[in-house]
């Protein structure tokens, strides 16, 4: 996959100019921000919000009924959704008092076995929606400000940003299409993309400022390396992924793990929209850049 | 064979071949019988158990009043008459020498002021037939302040001190509105930070959040369980961890509070039941006067009398030093002393409310008081807890988990081998990098066992993106190392260009480490351990592994004749040498 992709890029790089580079990147960012914007519109947020940030108690357990028998079993208390999740059955509960709860949660640990509660209370939720906030604000601002340090010159660290940036919202536009919720798990995946995704960013920056030889010849080179770099991610990552989603196919007594399984599929699209974002919209703007006249070819010899 | 032995001395190797035996010492691998053992602890995702987060409900404001009007509310309803002020020296607060003076024409006695706690002492006279002076002496502005909150909103309220800054601890939640509302009336306000902020806070005070995890630990691990560690998260939150427990039971556990109980000796060793845990009204902090530290304790009324009653019975009032008070919790003996011979002769008259237990002089004495003060709670809780979050995961899940995710870090680490190989197509590349990354996982559960970190499901997420940032750092260092021979470069060319990769890899590892750091200081419960292990991962990674591979793959392909030992004049862009 890497070397078939590597050559497609570096091809593709190759025969098209810069504006023809930033189209497709930048349209499917507009997308995705559309996406976003119709979400917060309509629902008041961007993504699905998960229990975890709208309280609630969640209970998975293994069982052979269907999640509409379930839903029917646990009418009485308040239950919002139940799904297959392989052989087990995700029930959404909504808030109730102490007392209900305490009910709810013997009568299930009675019948079912490999049972999984957890419970979040409203106010404790919404404040960990601002937390979740600050936190994504944060960590992009740190990063940001990392790079900027790192290459001291405006135009290429703006590029750098704008390409995290992008990751970002396309993985979020991912989410909300695909049905992924915004979870703890999934916050810690957009957390670690913010850090993950300027990696192959720094490295074609890095190369195409500070080494000498043509541009092209650098960004060629740079495309090896970084693409390299990201299939091994995309391959650990997609392993946890099928391992988490679907072992219990093959091997009866394993179950899904969601967490692992949510923190893996949005890396794994993040890190497709950052091979986009690096080699295309990355490198399209720090093309244009180091060729300005203004440089007389300083970064292209 | 040359080269193995100046690798050997090389002193980043050292370290790294100390690391990793260290990492393994801390982790401790072993096999019984049973099973594989070592020295790692794993979350209650994977170990099965539940747990329970419970938010402290209080207030913290810095407030402001006027002591004269705190003491007309206070006085005239108990009156039921108007009252003026006519002397009051407390405006300026502090607490020397102070007193406040008002007149009313109600006839009034001492004793009536006196039970509203408005200050030390209290005088009445009459300067007039229809007129009675009232002055209370020995009080504060900050005492009333205390007082007029305690009364209204029916709870404790303590002064706290933080940085010389005086405020009050509401042991109860009131929202700022209702708090405003409240002081209003008494021309108080809630005081302003510096830059215009309010200093209204839900939360407890460090001291009150202390406490409460000390009773609940207290409480906990009285019953004889296993080990349920208590601990602080935040401000205001506390996190209790049953391992191996269901959640209906952890919670039955935190609910139920200890038994305590007052007994009397009678003769030789018998005792006799004075009075329960229900009849103690009121349990204050801990202090020290008299070149001894005490605890402080207040009986309810049927209480009072039941000691009364016993110690006369007893004869405990003529012969205290034979008549021990015992208390117990939960049927152990916690504390037993003779009554004090003064109080030992009131007790003949009247019967005491207020007590004292005595535990001596020293650090061992304060201790014992602390661990006194927290028995004699039997479980009450200085504040209202809240249940804000709880979780509950069945052993063999948990065990089903563990097993799932390692065999995920497993395959995940042999497909990335495979796309390593594939790519370069050269063991002695393929070797040292997978080498490198098993080597980092090795120490970072080192640092795990270490540390006392409890591995869960997320952690194990984030060993596993480590294993990801890793192998992309190494690939970074070999195709600077193998392709950038383009460049024409004098003497240490190698050296140069691994400072080259390293330029690269800080660069990445900080955003890393950066991105991940909020995760760190915010309290999001199980994100932490995502990114603290990530966080060792990349530290473990450029500091101690990443570099001995940039060492050791020079050695090997230098060996190899991939690269030459010095690049005058390099041509070409794959290898460089034939």
């Amino acid at each position: 996959m890497a070397t078939g992709l590597t050559e497609f890029l570096d091809n593709f790089v190759k025969n098209h100019d810069n504006r023809q580079l930033l189209a497709f990147p930048l349209a499917i960012l507009a997308v995705s921000l559309i996406i976003l914007l119709v979400s917060f519109s309509s629902s008041g947020s961007p993504v699905t919000l998960g229990m975890e940030f709208q309280g609630g108690t969640q209970i998975s357990v293994e069982t052979i009924n269907s999640p509409a028998a379930l839903k029917e079993a646990y009418s009485s208390y308040h239950i919002i959704d139940a799904r297959q999740a392989g052989s087990r059955i995700i029930m959404d509960f909504g808030v109730m008092d102490n007392e209900k709860q305490r009910q709810l949660e013997k009568n299930v640990m009675s019948r079912y076995s490999n049972v999984e509660i957890s419970q979040i209370g409203p106010v404790y939720g919404q404040s960990l929606q601002i937390q979740a906030l600050k936190a994504l604000i944060i960590s992009f601002i740190g990063m940001s400000i990392v790079v900027f340090l790192l290459f001291r010159s405006p135009v290429p660290s703006f590029a750098v940003i704008l390409s995290a940036f992008s990751d970002i919202a396309i993985a979020l536009g991912f989410m909300k299409i695909a049905g992924v919720e915004l979870s703890l798990g999934t916050l810690a995946a957009l957390l670690m993309l913010i850090g993950y995704s300027v990696d192959s960013d720094i490295l074609l920056t890095n190369r195409v400022l500070k080494r000498r030889g043509t541009v092209e010849e650098k960004v060629s080179r740079a495309i090896q390396t970084g693409v390299t770099m990201t299939s091994t991610a995309l391959v650990a990552l997609a392993i946890m992924y099928l391992v988490s989603t679907y072992l219990y196919l093959i091997i009866p007594s394993f179950t899904q793990i969601p967490l692992l399984s949510q923190i893996s599929i949005v890396l794994i699209a993040g890190l497709f929209a950052d091979i986009m974002n690096t080699w295309l919209l990355n490198t399209g703007i720090l093309r244009w850049y180091v060729l300005k006249p203004e440089f007389g070819g300083r970064y292209n010899r | 064979m040359n080269n193995a032995k100046n690798l050997l001395r090389n002193p980043r190797i050292i370290i790294f071949i100390l690391a990793i035996l260290g990492a393994i010492f801390a982790i401790h691998p072993g096999y019984t019988s049973e099973g594989t053992t070592s020295h790692l602890h794993y979350g209650l995702d994977l170990e099965g158990g539940s747990w329970l987060q419970l938010k402290l409900e209080g207030t913290l404001a810095q407030i402001d009043a006027d002591p004269g009007k705190i003491v007309i509310a206070l006085v005239e309803p108990a009156i039921g008459s108007p009252i003026n002020i006519t002397n009051n020296n407390l405006l300026g607060g502090g607490s020397d020498n102070k007193y406040i003076t008002f007149t009313t024409s109600a006839p009034i006695n001492a004793s009536q002021i006196e039970g509203l706690g408005l200050g030390g002492s209290v005088s009445v006279d009459k300067p007039s037939r229809d007129s009675t002076q009232v002055t209370i002496a020995s009080t504060s502005k900050e005492f009333l302040i205390r007082t007029y909150l305690a009364k209204s909103l029916d709870t404790e309220v303590v002064q706290t001190s933080n940085k010389d800054v005086l405020g009050y601890e509401i042991k109860k939640s009131v929202s700022e509105k209702d708090l405003e509302v409240l002081m209003e009336k008494v021309g108080g306000f809630i005081v302003k930070n510096q830059d215009g902020t309010s200093t209204y806070k839900e939360g407890v005070s460090t001291q009150t959040r202390d406490l409460t995890r000390d009773i609940l630990d207290d409480k906990l691990n009285a019953f004889g369980l296993k080990d349920i560690p208590v601990r602080t998260v935040g401000e205001d939150y506390i996190q209790i961890d049953f391992a191996g427990i269901d959640l209906a039971t952890a919670k039955e556990i935190v609910d139920k509070q200890g038994k305590f109980e007052i007994r009397i000796q009678t003769t030789g060793n018998e005792t006799q039941h004075v009075v329960n845990g229900d009849s103690i009204e009121d349990v204050r902090i801990i202090s020290y006067h008299d070149n001894q530290w005490h605890v402080p304790f207040t009986l309810s009324e049927a209480g009072a009398r039941a000691l009364q009653k016993t110690a006369l019975e007893t004869g405990a009032v003529d012969h205290p030093e034979e008549h021990h008070l015992n208390m117990y919790l939960d049927q152990v003996k916690i504390y037993g002393a003779p009554l004090n011979p003064d109080a030992a002769s009131r007790l003949r008259e009247t019967p005491i409310y207020s007590w004292e237990a005595s535990t001596g002089t020293g650090d061992g004495a304060k201790k014992e008081a602390k661990a006194l003060e927290v028995h004699l709670r039997a479980g009450a809780l200085p504040v209202n807890v809240k249940l804000e979050s709880s979780g509950h995961v069945d052993a063999g899940l948990g065990a089903q988990f563990k097993t799932e995710a390692m065999i995920a870090g497993l395959i995940s680490l042999v497909a990335v081998a495979l796309v390593v190989y594939f790519r370069y197509k050269r063991p002695e590349i393929l070797i040292p990098m997978v080498g490198t990354s098993i080597s980092e996982i090795i120490m970072i559960l080192g640092v795990a066992a270490l540390i006392k970190w409890q591995l869960d499901l997320a952690s194990i997420a984030g060993i596993i993106a480590s294993i990801g940032t890793g192998i992309d750092h190494l690939i970074i260092i070999t195709d600077e190392v193998l392709y950038e021979g383009t460049i024409p470069s004098t003497k240490n060319a190698f050296s140069s260009r691994i400072g080259k990769a390293f330029v690269i890899i800080i660069g990445a590892a900080s955003t890393n480490i950066i991105a991940m750091s909020p995760l760190v200081v915010m309290g999001f419960g199980t994100l932490k351990g995502f990114a603290i292990t990530t966080i060792i991962g990349v530290f473990i990674g450029v500091i101690v592994a990443r570099p001995v591979y940039g060492v050791v793959i020079k050695e090997l392909l230098e060996a190899k004749g991939e690269i030459e030992k010095r690049v005058e004049v390099a041509k070409g862009n794959e290898g460089l040498a034939d």
